[in-house]
C-alpha cells in the first residue's frame, strides 16, 4: 500500500503524466484506441471459443482458428496494456486504488490462460467447458473495466 | 425557432418524464450496468464489422469467400447491434435533453444512418462483384471510417455532456 502510494505520487509528477494531460483530447483518444483493441479481443475470443463450441467456422479445425486468432488477441492485449498504462499515468489516483482494477488484471490473466489451454485438450467436454469459461471471463473483464469509473476508491488513498 | 427543433425538444421533455427516465436518474447502478452491456455489445458489432471491412479491403482472410465470411459473422453483428441499440436507447432516457443537444450524439446518429445506407448499397449493388474490386474496397473503407466515427463520437459524448 505504501509502495503503491509512492508509485502513484511519482507517476503523478512524471513526464509521462505531463505528456498525456498536456492536451484535453489525449485521454479520450487513448480510450478510443483502448475500446478498438477491446473489440479485437472480443472478436478473437468469439471466433476461438464459438469454434470450440462447434457454433462457427466449422469448416476449419479449432487449431487453425487458434493459430489465426490467438496472436491477434495477444497483440490486442499488449495494445490494451500500453493504452491502459498511459490512462493510469494520466490520473494515478484513480484505477490503482480501486479493488475492481486489480480484479480486472487477475481476470485478464485467467482469460488468456483459459483461451491458450484450448490447444492442449482433445476431449470435447473439456474444450466446451473451457470455451464457455473463457467467454464469461472476457465479459467479466469488460465489466470490471467499465466499473473502474463507478467503484469507490480505498479509504485514505492517494488522490 | 424551427418546428423540428420544437418537436425534438418536446420529445426530449416527454422522454425525461417517463418512469424509465426517472429510474435511470435515481438508481446508483442502473446507468453503469446498461452502459457496460452497451460496451460489450458495441465491441461485438465493431469487431465483426471491422473484420468484414478489412476482408473487403483485401487485408484479412484473402483467400476466403466474402459471402461465407459475412454469413458466418452476421449473427454476431446483428445480435450485438440489437443489444447496442436497446441499451443505447435506454441510456438516452437518463438525460434526453442533454443527448439531443450534444453535437457528438448528433454526429453519432448521422454516422449510424450513413453506415446503414452503406450496408443497403453494399447488399443491393456491390456484393455481386468479386473480392478486391474497387467498389468492394470502397464499401469496406467507408464502413470502417463510419464505424470509427461512431465509436469516437460515442466516447466523446461522455466527456462533453
Amino acid at each position: 500500500m505504501v509502495i503503491l502510494h509512492d508509485f502513484a505520487v511519482w507517476l503523478a509528477h512524471s513526464p509521462l503524466n505531463h505528456a498525456v494531460t498536456a492536451r484535453g483530447w489525449i485521454v479520450p483518444e487513448l480510450q478510443i484506441v483502448h475500446i478498438v483493441a477491446i473489440s479485437a479481443v472480443v472478436i478473437a475470443a468469439m471466433l476461438i471459443n464459438l469454434r470450440a463450441l462447434g457454433l462457427i467456422e466449422t469448416d476449419r479445425s479449432l487449431q487453425i482458428v487458434m493459430q489465426a486468432w490467438y496472436p491477434v488477441m495477444v497483440i490486442a492485449v499488449m495494445v490494451l496494456a500500453l493504452t491502459g498504462a498511459l490512462l493510469i499515468a494520466s490520473e494515478p489516483g484513480r484505477a490503482l486504488f480501486r479493488t475492481v482494477f486489480w480484479v480486472k488484471l487477475g481476470l485478464i490473466a485467467v482469460a488468456l490462460v483459459i483461451t491458450a489451454a484450448h490447444g492442449r485438450s482433445h476431449r470435447a467436454g473439456v474444450s466446451r467447458a473451457l470455451a464457455l469459461a473463457s467467454l464469461l471471463t472476457w465479459i467479466a473483464v469488460i465489466w470490471a473495466g467499465r466499473w473502474i469509473a463507478y467503484a469507490e476508491g480505498w479509504p485514505g488513498a492517494f488522490s | 425557432m424551427m418546428l423540428t427543433d420544437l418537436s425534438l425538444e418536446d420529445l426530449a421533455n416527454w422522454l425525461a418524464a417517463t418512469p424509465l427516465a426517472i429510474e435511470m436518474t435515481d438508481s446508483t447502478w442502473l446507468f453503469g450496468a446498461v452502459e457496460t452491456v452497451h460496451v460489450i455489445a458495441l465491441t461485438l458489432v465493431f469487431g465483426s464489422i471491422a473484420l468484414v471491412d478489412l476482408h473487403l479491403l483485401g487485408l484479412v482472410d484473402r483467400g476466403r469467400d466474402t459471402h461465407a465470411l459475412i454469413r458466418r459473422l452476421l449473427p454476431l453483428t446483428w445480435g450485438g447491434f440489437a443489444l447496442a441499440a436497446l441499451t443505447g436507447t435506454t441510456l438516452v432516457f437518463a438525460n434526453p435533453q442533454g443527448y439531443f443537444a450534444n453535437w457528438f450524439f448528433r454526429g453519432k446518429v448521422i454516422a449510424l444512418a450513413l453506415a446503414g445506407i452503406n450496408v443497403l448499397v453494399f447488399h443491393s449493388f456491390v456484393q455481386a462483384r468479386g473480392t478486391g474490386a474497387l467498389p468492394l474496397r470502397l464499401s469496406g473503407g467507408i464502413s470502417l471510417l463510419l464505424w470509427l466515427t461512431i465509436i469516437t463520437c460515442g466516447r466523446w459524448i461522455g466527456f462533453t455532456i
